[in-house]
């Protein structure tokens, strides 16, 4: 069924918006915007007040915190293993400078030692 | 007259500076090279005194060592031990031996051993009539030697410690047996 073309031109005609269209679409724009910024809000609380999540959350971060304790403690020991070891290498060189100190120190007495006591075998001799 | 002594100053001042600050000979390290061992040990202040915190007091060896390095500043050791005889000079000996020419360092030993070769200097230095650092140079034929230990330190102590840490020490009283004979 065909239209007659008068029928046609009045039902495309021009018209005015009833008063007040314009507003009731901006108003009708913001709501939703904001039922769907709400919406999201609610599911994400919703996500954390479920009782196994609730409990999974604090259980990942109890992970963390032991995790980054024992990695710090970690840390520690092996700080603390370092500076034993660069200690005990100081303490051996220490030491090594001493023993080579002294055992020059002992080839002088004794050779001291020996031309005093060729000395006086030599003048009792004589 | 003023500028004359104005001068002598000027020129005595590094001399005395050099003195006081001498650690270790220049070029010394250069014998590395040739030698087959070589022993460094530098330490100082700070570090010889974090170094004797690790030294235990239940060890009578380290104990020892404990009380003979309380009060030093520096200890610094050059030990050259080479495959062959000769492979360092006299002139070698001679510069360590000039840098000790001073006032303020007196030679105490001198040992020269034709028979084994060990040639022995031991050097101290007083301040205020107290020991304030001994060196010790000992060119043997295929070693030579060099200790510079700046503080005061018991001798007799440090010499005991030659004949540990394994190290058999040298008889000395063998010879005194000779004397009674």
């Amino acid at each position: 069924m065909t239209l007659p073309e008068n029928e046609l031109k009045h039902a495309l005609r021009r018209r005015e918006p009833p008063e007040g269209f314009a507003e009731r679409v901006l108003a009708r724009v913001e709501q939703e915007g904001t039922r769907k910024t709400q919406k999201a809000r609610e599911s994400l609380l919703d996500f954390f007040t479920r009782p196994i999540l609730r409990w999974a959350t604090v259980g990942a971060m109890c992970a963390v915190l032991v995790a980054g304790g024992f990695y710090y403690r970690h840390g520690q020991e092996l700080r603390a293993q370092r500076e034993r070891a660069q200690g005990e290498a100081a303490k051996q060189q220490l030491m090594l400078a001493l023993r080579i100190a002294g055992s020059k120190l002992q080839i002088a007495k004794a050779k001291v030692i020996e031309t005093s006591v060729e000395n006086k075998n030599r003048e009792v001799k004589e | 007259m003023r500028k004359t002594l104005l001068l002598m100053l000027l020129l005595a001042a590094p001399i005395t500076a050099r003195a006081q600050e001498f650690k270790i000979p220049p070029n010394i390290d250069r014998l590395s090279a040739k030698a087959k061992e070589t022993v460094e040990v530098t330490m100082e202040g700070p570090m010889l005194r974090w170094a004797s915190k690790f030294l235990s007091a239940e060890d009578p060896e380290e104990a020892k060592c404990a009380k003979l390095v309380q009060n030093l500043r520096g200890i610094y050791v050059r030990s050259f031990e080479f495959d062959k005889e000769s492979a360092y000079s006299n002139e070698d000996v001679e510069q360590l031996r000039a840098l000790v020419h001073s006032p303020e360092w007196t030679r105490v030993v001198g040992v020269r051993s034709v028979h084994d070769g060990e040639n022995v200097d031991v050097y101290f230095k007083l301040e205020n009539d107290k020991m304030a650092g001994i060196i010790v140079i000992a060119a043997e034929p295929k070693e030579l030697t060099f200790v510079n230990i700046v503080g005061p330190i018991d001798v007799d102590q440090l010499a005991d410690l030659g004949g540990e840490f394994g190290i058999p020490r040298l008889d000395t009283s063998s010879a005194k047996k000779g004397d009674r004979r």
